[in-house]
């Protein structure tokens, strides 16, 4: 199997993450579903802040529990249970002294379904500033067109911002829940699997749209495409049965990993 | 031979014959029962001719065509006789006491249709049937040709009607002038309600206000005196203004035209005039006030009534079936406790109605109503004041019997809202309460018009529960008028499925309000169908602005 990526390897890559601001850090972290069984076991990892980070692994490796820990999603699922720690910019998000609103609001996320709210394009853009307490008009105004700008829809939706979001396609509906969750101003965004549901020239625009993001947001990933990983991520991550096996910039990755175990995976003899 | 046979079976094809069979068969009732109705409950307003009826026997009748009968009967020798019966209505109860006679069709002699035969509709004593002979205005008496007299007496009519109207005001005046009078007497009989002695402070404030009431009496008295002159003087006239009517046997009798809504002559009316009376006489049904014991005259208190009770109700049993809903469904921890809860709601509503309304008795009125009774209205007691039956109790009850139909509406529209779209809101940093206001309930609103629209098939037809929690043969004042505070939400009122029992099983002329039973009965499915259609027409626009939003 070929892997497609981008330039070639340099022996500085390896020591790359040294140099970055780690933005997201789990230590030790244990997650269950039930209690005899573990989701994710004494994970660590330390993502890198205004990068793209990938998640890969076999269906049920724990990537998007992982990912969905890092905004409390998962709390929404009854008799869930969280050890370790999670710091976002040095603060534990477990802590009860952080609100869920705001840790959402700094954390923003995208699902691998698109889930457009039955209102029209202008309100879902709108809607977090919103509940986020936003009722200046001109403001959310502003913030609604450089949302959409960012996410690369504004032109093909300038003209019809009132239609119902549900009118929009496939491709527009998931870019339009990324402009909606940039519409938060959050530092982080969570994107799990944002286009497995999509055809390949959609995706390509997702792509587009995240290549976009890097450097002005941290990006976190998860998905089951590996060309993707390679295309549009700056480190990935490798994780199976809940363990993270490898962690490293992309390149030296796909490249040469360290593990047996990941290569096998890139390779294809498993997965 | 035999496969086939197996063949047909497996095939289905007996079962598709039974199924079908049961959609026709429903079909039919749905369609037997709306032709009855409204065949009965419309016939009734179109005018029949009068007929004129002379028996062997030299008797005459003059009346309305009503019904026959054929007996067929054997006797032991085993010869047949069918005998034929005819029924007429013939008014006039004040001089025959019944409406109605069966005859004999041998006896008859002869059916005829008189020309002048006039049909007076009156306010007392049911119909009158007759010819106008002579019309008395003041000192005038007309006695001319039929035609002429029937004008006559019709423009008497619109005048004693514009009289009647002036008197009205005249007496409204009236009580106005007295009503400070009044109020003083009532301080004066509070004082002295259940007393048999006085304190000194209560002396002087007695003597100071039987000073003022004969003060007031004489500033009053002039006026007073002024528009009972002229009450007077307009009863006087409307008295002087009458028609003497010959009725089919010769009798002549007065009949005072202040007692008589209208009067017609079917038998000179073609099929155009007789359409136009028979929409007036629609619209009296509609519009007009119920007389002679609700089996004549109009429906219109009893559908006001209804209406507004079923709004009362909506208003009611909506939040609270909604709160409790979205309590159950996003707040309470899903368990054993849930699970129960939501199994009584649900089989509350197979609770039997006249149980709410023993309930609604003796929670709402005795406890709630009694207890507000002796809080703020003491003074009357022991007459109760809001502790009685009444409209607002009759909505509490009927809201309390319709609410799970709406939580149970409401929670499965709640259910039927994607989750991804719940995620998606709270991902965005909403808190929980914004969610279910911004997504879940919006989404959940054809859910809850459901809930809406069966909530009012059901209330708008309960009568049992309503019997013992405010419904009333004849209100005596709308639960929403003029007089302050507009909303009278103690009083008792008048419902259109009470009426068609009270008209059709307790009234002394059950022959007379037969067709008011029908007539009754469409309204009200013609009510359940248009409040049912509002809801429905709410729910198709809200459900086309969410129309994908369930992929």
């Amino acid at each position: 199997m070929v892997i497609n990526i981008k330039g070639s390897v340099s022996s500085e890559t390896k020591n790359e993450m040294a140099n970055e601001n780690i933005i997201i850090e789990t230590k030790d972290l244990n997650f269950y579903y039930t209690p005899d069984k573990a989701a994710l076991i004494d994970v660590n990892i330390q993502i890198p802040e205004k990068k793209v980070t990938a998640f890969i692994g076999p269906s049920g490796c724990g990537k998007s529990t992982l990912l969905r820990n890092f905004n409390r999603m998962n709390d929404l699922i009854p008799d869930i249970k969280v050890e370790g720690e999670i710091l976002i910019e040095g603060q534990n998000i477990y802590d009860p002294s952080v609100r869920l609103e705001d840790l959402r609001k700094k954390v923003g996320m995208v699902f691998q379904k698109s889930n457009p709210f039955p209102m029209s394009i202008w309100e879902n853009v709108a809607f977090g500033p919103k509940v986020n307490g936003e009722s200046n008009i001109s403001n959310l105004e502003e913030i609604v067109e450089a949302s959409l700008v960012q996410a690369d829809l504004w032109r093909e939706v300038k003209d019809r911002l009132t239609d119902s979001a549900l009118d929009l396609s496939g491709g527009q509906q998931q870019r339009l829940c990324i402009a909606r969750a940039l519409a938060n101003k959050p530092d982080i965004i969570l994107m799990d699997e944002p286009a497995s549901a999509l055809d390949p020239i959609s995706t390509g625009k997702i792509e587009e749209t995240i290549d976009e993001l890097r450097g002005k947001y941290t990006v976190v990933i998860v998905t089951h495409n590996m060309q993707q990983a390679a295309r549009v991520s700056d480190y990935t991550a490798f994780m199976m049965v809940g363990e993270l096996v490898e962690f490293n910039d992309t390149n030296t990755l796909f490249t040469k990993p360290d593990k047996e175990l990941t290569e096998e995976y890139i390779t294809g003899r498993f997965g | 031979m035999k496969q086939s046979y197996k063949d047909y079976f497996q095939k289905g094809d007996p079962y598709v014959l039974l199924t079908s069979l049961g959609l026709l068969l429903t079909f039919a009732m749905v369609v037997m029962l709306l032709a009855i109705i409204l065949v009965k409950g419309l016939g009734i307003f179109w005018p029949e001719d009068l007929v004129k009826t002379e028996l062997k026997n030299k008797k005459v009748y003059l009346g309305e065509f009503w019904a026959d009968e054929k007996n067929i009967s054997k006797d032991e020798a085993g010869t047949v006789t069918i005998t034929k019966k005819e029924q007429y209505k013939i008014g006039n109860r004040d001089i025959y006491g019944l409406d109605f006679v069966w005859l004999k069709s041998d006896d008859v002699v002869s059916r005829l249709k008189p020309e002048n035969a006039t049909q007076f509709e009156r306010w007392e004593y049911g119909n009158m049937y007759g010819t106008i002979k002579k019309v008395h205005v003041g000192d005038e008496t007309i006695s001319d040709s039929d035609a002429i007299m029937f004008q006559k007496a019709n423009d008497a009519l619109d005048k004693v009607d514009v009289m009647k109207d002036e008197l009205k005001e005249l007496q409204t005046e009236l009580t106005d002038l007295l009503s400070p009078l009044n109020s003083i007497r009532r301080e004066i009989s509070l004082i002295k309600i259940n007393k048999g002695y006085y304190s000194d402070l209560e002396k002087e404030q007695l003597a100071k206000l039987e000073q003022f009431e004969i003060d007031t009496a004489a500033k009053l008295k002039s006026e007073h005196e002024r528009i009972q002159e002229r009450i007077n003087k307009t009863t006087e006239r409307i008295e002087s203004i009458y028609l003497i009517v010959e009725t089919v046997d010769g009798a002549e009798k007065e009949l005072q035209l202040s007692k008589v809504v209208s009067f017609f002559q079917p038998n000179k009316m073609n099929v155009i005039d007789k359409s136009i009376h028979y929409a007036a006489r629609v619209w009296e049904f509609v519009a007009g006030e119920p007389r002679e014991s609700n089996t004549e005259g109009g429906v219109f208190p009893a559908i006001f009534g209804t209406v507004m009770m079923v709004i009362l109700m909506s208003i009611f049993v909506v939040p609270f079936g909604v709160m409790a809903a979205i309590y159950l469904n996003e707040y309470a921890t899903q368990g054993p406790i849930t699970r129960m809860i939501r199994l009584s709601v649900n089989n509350l509503a197979g609770v039997p109605s006249i149980v709410y309304g023993i309930f609604g008795l003796g929670f709402f009125i005795y406890i709630v109503g009694g207890s507000i009774d002796q809080l703020f209205f003491s003074d009357k007691l022991p007459e109760p004041t809001i502790g009685t039956g009444g409209i607002l109790w009759a909505s509490l009850t009927l809201a309390l019997l319709t609410l799970p139909v709406v939580v149970v509406a409401t929670e499965e529209g709640i259910l039927a809202v994607p989750r991804a779209n719940k995620e998606g809101a709270l991902a965005l940093g909403s808190t929980k309460w914004q969610m279910i206001r911004k997504i879940v309930l919006p989404n959940a609103m054809p859910g809850i018009l459901t809930g809406l629209i069966l909530a009012i098939s059901r209330g708008a037809g309960e009568v049992a529960p309503l019997m013992i929690t405010g419904v009333v043969k004849l209100a005596p004042a709308m639960p929403l008028d003029g007089t302050f505070p507009f909303f009278h939400l103690d009083r008792k009122f008048m419902h259109l499925g009470f009426h068609i029992y009270d008209v059709g099983f307790q009234s002394p002329n059950v022959e007379a309000a037969k067709p008011m039973v029908y007539s009754t009965a469409l309204l009200l499915i013609i009510l359940v169908v248009l409040l049912n259609l509002l809801a429905i027409f709410l729910r198709n626009r809200l459900r086309k602005k969410y129309k994908s939003s369930s992929f």
